[in-house]
């Protein structure tokens, strides 16, 4: 994000007679405040430990010691105890993190590029608009869940329906806010300026309606990152997503409700993971929204 | 501390609010029997899922019943029998008096009819082969039916004994085709068919005329106006229904290990135990599949399974590990088959992989002429098989043995167990005998299923055909033990637990005793009154 982009967005202020002060960047913006800079710094915790787990991982991802199935929080060598296999929960827990790490990545990334090229067309080209936003109100209407259910069906429980369901699921979301953005920005002088130089439609979108829209697409995607998770994890609770022995936070938290008489733990510590990463990546994305918002700059 | 939390944890789940249906307490006069899954269908010859022998077992009647020692035959519609020398004809004398739930009499013909339905290929009964090589069943007269087969067949009363020979009316089965068992049916057991909800609930009220209830029971008639079998997915559910009394009985499956010791300790429930009960959980190999074929693996595979941890941690001591291929306290089970399934000893599995020339790779996992050790293992989607099956996942790598588990739900499980897609397999299911079990898995005509190993042996064949016809009991017992013994010596099977039949029943049951033939807890619901 440069910050030329977001002059050009931004209502230029009719005299300056003198310069004005240097404008703080977004992210000294986003540092500012604190529940955002607390934030972003446990993203980027939560982050780091997904993607060295097998570093950090205190035991073999396959070890298990059934002699020590169900341990609770505390044991000797085992601060958050066992699961009900006698898997260290720290270990379980990283390589579930990176799973819903990677599985969130994944559905994002596929859903917000198939959603915002929709949304690109549907500003675009006007007389697509209606069909295409007609399509994604049908999609809309459609709960992930049973999506998920569906793809379980065809394709078998597994990582892949899962990725799926949510991404489709994310699709018409971001061709809606992209849509919306882009309009703002189709109307922008410079884009009939770029018109009558003869560019493509497809350069024009690519250099100067996309990156206008970049702010809305970014704190969408933050704050869909958490939602995925949940829903993600919600399909895995449900028995379609991971299956064993792949760690993932929803499935974790799923192998242990049953065990919440006598072995809370193995339910509980990774619902809390899920509650964690998905309150930092809302708060981080709200945060984001604040930053990246020309009217609340100061 | 811990024991705090469980008795806490207990309190709160029997005051949760559980699913609308059950928000109140079970009705009078009406026993709730919950239940995990139901059948597609309650047609006897063409039901063979545990959940169809429940309703079954209720709703009609064998000609012979299993006394609870899951040995001794003892009457059932038939008084008595008389079989003939050569062990050919069965002939069995009917009781009198038997009328179906319709008030019609139950006559020989109908036994004759439900029979040759039975074994008529065009049933298409997937368990035609447990009536035996049959010549003909006829009705001599009213009360006598003549069982003819074409050999004879050591195993026939047994079979009987199961609701796939249950006796069924004729004109009920004629009249609703190939919706018998689905829309209504009409059988002589202690309870009728009122009403079928799938996947949701059954309705049974009491036949009031009967009182022809097989000798193992003190009262041979009914004492229960109604039986509400209800489907109820989830076990912490069912939990908290059976504790808070809105529900009476929960047994066998649906009856999940991990809750037994907590049950123990909760006042308005009784829990029962039936401690002769065959019921296993193995693993199978493919064993015409690249990395199954090799004896050394499915050898170092028996011996790399601690089978006694998984017993106590995956089911909490309540089902014991399973050494040997057959109970001990079956029929024809073979003590020195037994002992030569091999024992947990992780160091002996390596060295039979070290001998047969299986050498570790870098990642541990070991390779043999370019092939990995690795197995693709298929089951169905359970907490027992979940538990289970990531253990055994982690004791085979122990040894350097890959097995990558994939666990579907029932829905597409049974559909991806008829593949060849897998190479190990976990599957559990009932028998009455050594031969029972045997004569299900293992005959090379039952490939592709339920020989999912594609176990193709002819001595296996000449021994269960040696068994099956035998007349002395001791000629049976040889063959059935010298084919355990071939079984337990090229490793088939990791056996590997022999689940129990535990049954919870709320307060107001009295009477109550597990059976456990076929899996089913309550059998022919006899013997049960309810105090309030």
């Amino acid at each position: 994000m440069s910050a030329t982009v977001q002059d050009l967005a931004a209502p230029v202020p009719a005299e300056a007679e003198v310069a004005p002060p240097r404008r703080p960047g977004t992210f000294a913006r986003l540092m500012r405040e604190p529940v955002a800079a607390i934030a972003f710094v446990l993203t980027m915790v939560i982050i780091v430990s997904a993607v060295l787990a097998p570093w950090l991982a205190p035991t073999d991802f396959f070890h298990n010691d059934l002699a020590q199935a169900m341990a609770v929080p505390g044991t000797e060598g085992l601060p958050l105890g066992a699961d009900a296999q006698g898997r260290d929960m720290v270990t379980r827990l990283l390589y579930g993190m990176r799973m819903t790490l990677m599985m969130a990545v994944a559905a994002v990334a596929l859903g917000g590029v198939l959603g915002a090229m929709v949304g690109f067309a549907a500003a675009f080209y006007r007389r697509a608009d209606a069909a295409l936003m007609r399509v994604m109100d049908v999609m809309l209407s459609f709960p992930a869940i049973l999506f998920g259910l569906a793809l379980a069906a065809i394709f078998g429980p597994g990582l892949l329906a899962v990725v799926l369901a949510t991404a489709v699921a994310t699709v018409p979301l971001m061709a809606r806010i992209v849509r919306g953005a882009a309009l703002g920005v189709m109307a922008q002088d410079y884009i009939e300026a770029a018109r009558s130089t003869g560019m493509s439609d497809a350069r024009i979108i690519w250099r100067h309606v996309a990156p206008n829209c970049l702010s809305s697409i970014f704190v969408f995607t933050t704050l869909r990152f958490g939602q995925v998770i949940l829903l993600g994890s919600a399909l895995s609770f449900l028995g379609l997503g991971a299956q064993p022995p792949t760690a993932e936070l929803g499935a974790m938290a799923s192998e242990g409700r049953n065990f919440l008489f006598f072995a809370p733990h193995i339910a509980i510590i990774p619902s809390l993971a899920i509650f964690a990463i998905v309150l930092v990546f809302n708060l981080l994305g709200d945060a984001l929204r604040d930053a990246l918002d020309p009217k609340l700059r100061v | 501390m811990k024991k705090y939390w469980g008795a806490a944890m207990f309190a709160v789940a029997a005051t949760m609010p559980v699913a609308d249906a059950l928000a109140q307490a079970a009705p009078r006069d009406t026993l709730v029997w919950l239940r995990e899954q139901d059948s597609d269908r309650y047609d006897p010859p063409r039901s063979t899922a545990t959940a169809a022998g429940e309703a079954l077992f209720l709703l009609s009647d064998t000609l012979v019943s299993m006394d609870w020692d899951q040995r001794t035959i003892r009457p059932g519609l038939a008084e008595r029998w008389d079989v003939s020398e050569d062990g050919k004809t069965y002939t069995f004398h009917l009781r009198r008096g038997v009328t179906f739930c319709d008030g019609k009499p139950m006559t020989a013909k109908d036994v004759a009819y439900s029979i040759n339905r039975w074994v008529d290929p065009a049933t298409r009964s997937p368990v035609r082969y447990r009536a035996g090589n049959v010549e003909s069943v006829t009705a001599a007269d009213d009360h006598t039916v003549v069982y003819k087969l074409k050999e004879p067949y050591s195993e026939l009363l047994y079979q009987l004994t199961q609701q796939f020979s249950a006796i069924v009316d004729q004109a009920t089965v004629e009249k609703l085709g190939e919706n018998f068992g689905v829309q209504g049916f009409n059988g002589t057991g202690p309870y009728c068919w009122s009403s079928w909800t799938p996947r949701q609930e059954m309705v049974l009220t009491k036949h009031p005329s009967y009182n022809w209830g097989p000798p193992i029971y003190q009262n041979p008639s009914p004492q229960v106006g109604r039986i509400i079998l209800r489907i109820i997915p989830e076990a912490n559910t069912r939990l908290a229904a059976i504790q808070s009394g809105q529900a009476d009985v929960v047994a066998a499956a649906a009856l999940p290990p991990f809750a037994l010791e907590g049950l123990r300790r909760v006042p308005t429930v009784k829990l029962h135990h039936q401690p002769v009960y065959f019921y296993d959980i193995f693993v199978g190999f493919r064993v015409d599949k690249p990395v199954a074929s090799d004896p050394a693996i499915r050898r170092a595979a028996n011996l790399a399974v601690n089978k006694d941890a998984i017993s106590r941690a995956v089911f909490f001591g309540a089902s014991p590990a399973a050494p040997e291929l057959i109970n001990p306290q079956a029929m024809d089970y073979d003590a020195e088959a037994g002992k030569m399934v091999p024992r947990f000893n992780p160091d002996e599995a390596r060295k039979v992989l070290d001998a047969a020339g299986w050498v570790p790779g870098s990642d541990g996992i070991r390779v043999k002429d370019g092939q990995r050790a690795t197995l693709l293992a298929y089951g169905l989607q359970n907490q027992a098989n979940n538990g289970m099956m990531q253990a055994m996942q982690a004791d085979l790598r122990r040894v350097g043995i890959d097995m990558r588990v994939q666990l579907w739900d029932a829905t597409v499980g049974w559909g991806k167990l008829a593949t060849q897609e897998y190479d190990v397999f976990t599957m559990s299911y009932p028998y009455v005998s050594a031969m029972d079990a045997l004569a299900l898995y293992f005959p090379s005509a039952n490939r592709p299923t339920p020989n999912r190993m594609n176990w193709n042996d002819p001595e296996t064949d000449r021994l269960l055909a040696e068994g099956k016809t035998a007349t002395d009991p001791a000629v049976r017992a040889r063959a059935i033990g010298t084919l355990q013994r071939r079984l337990a010596e090229a490793n088939v099977w990791v056996p590997m637990i022999r689940t129990s039949m535990y049954m919870a029943t709320s307060q107001r049951v009295e009477g109550a005793r597990p059976h456990g033939l076929y899996g089913v807890a309550l059998y022919k619901g006899l013997d049960i009154r309810l105090t309030r």
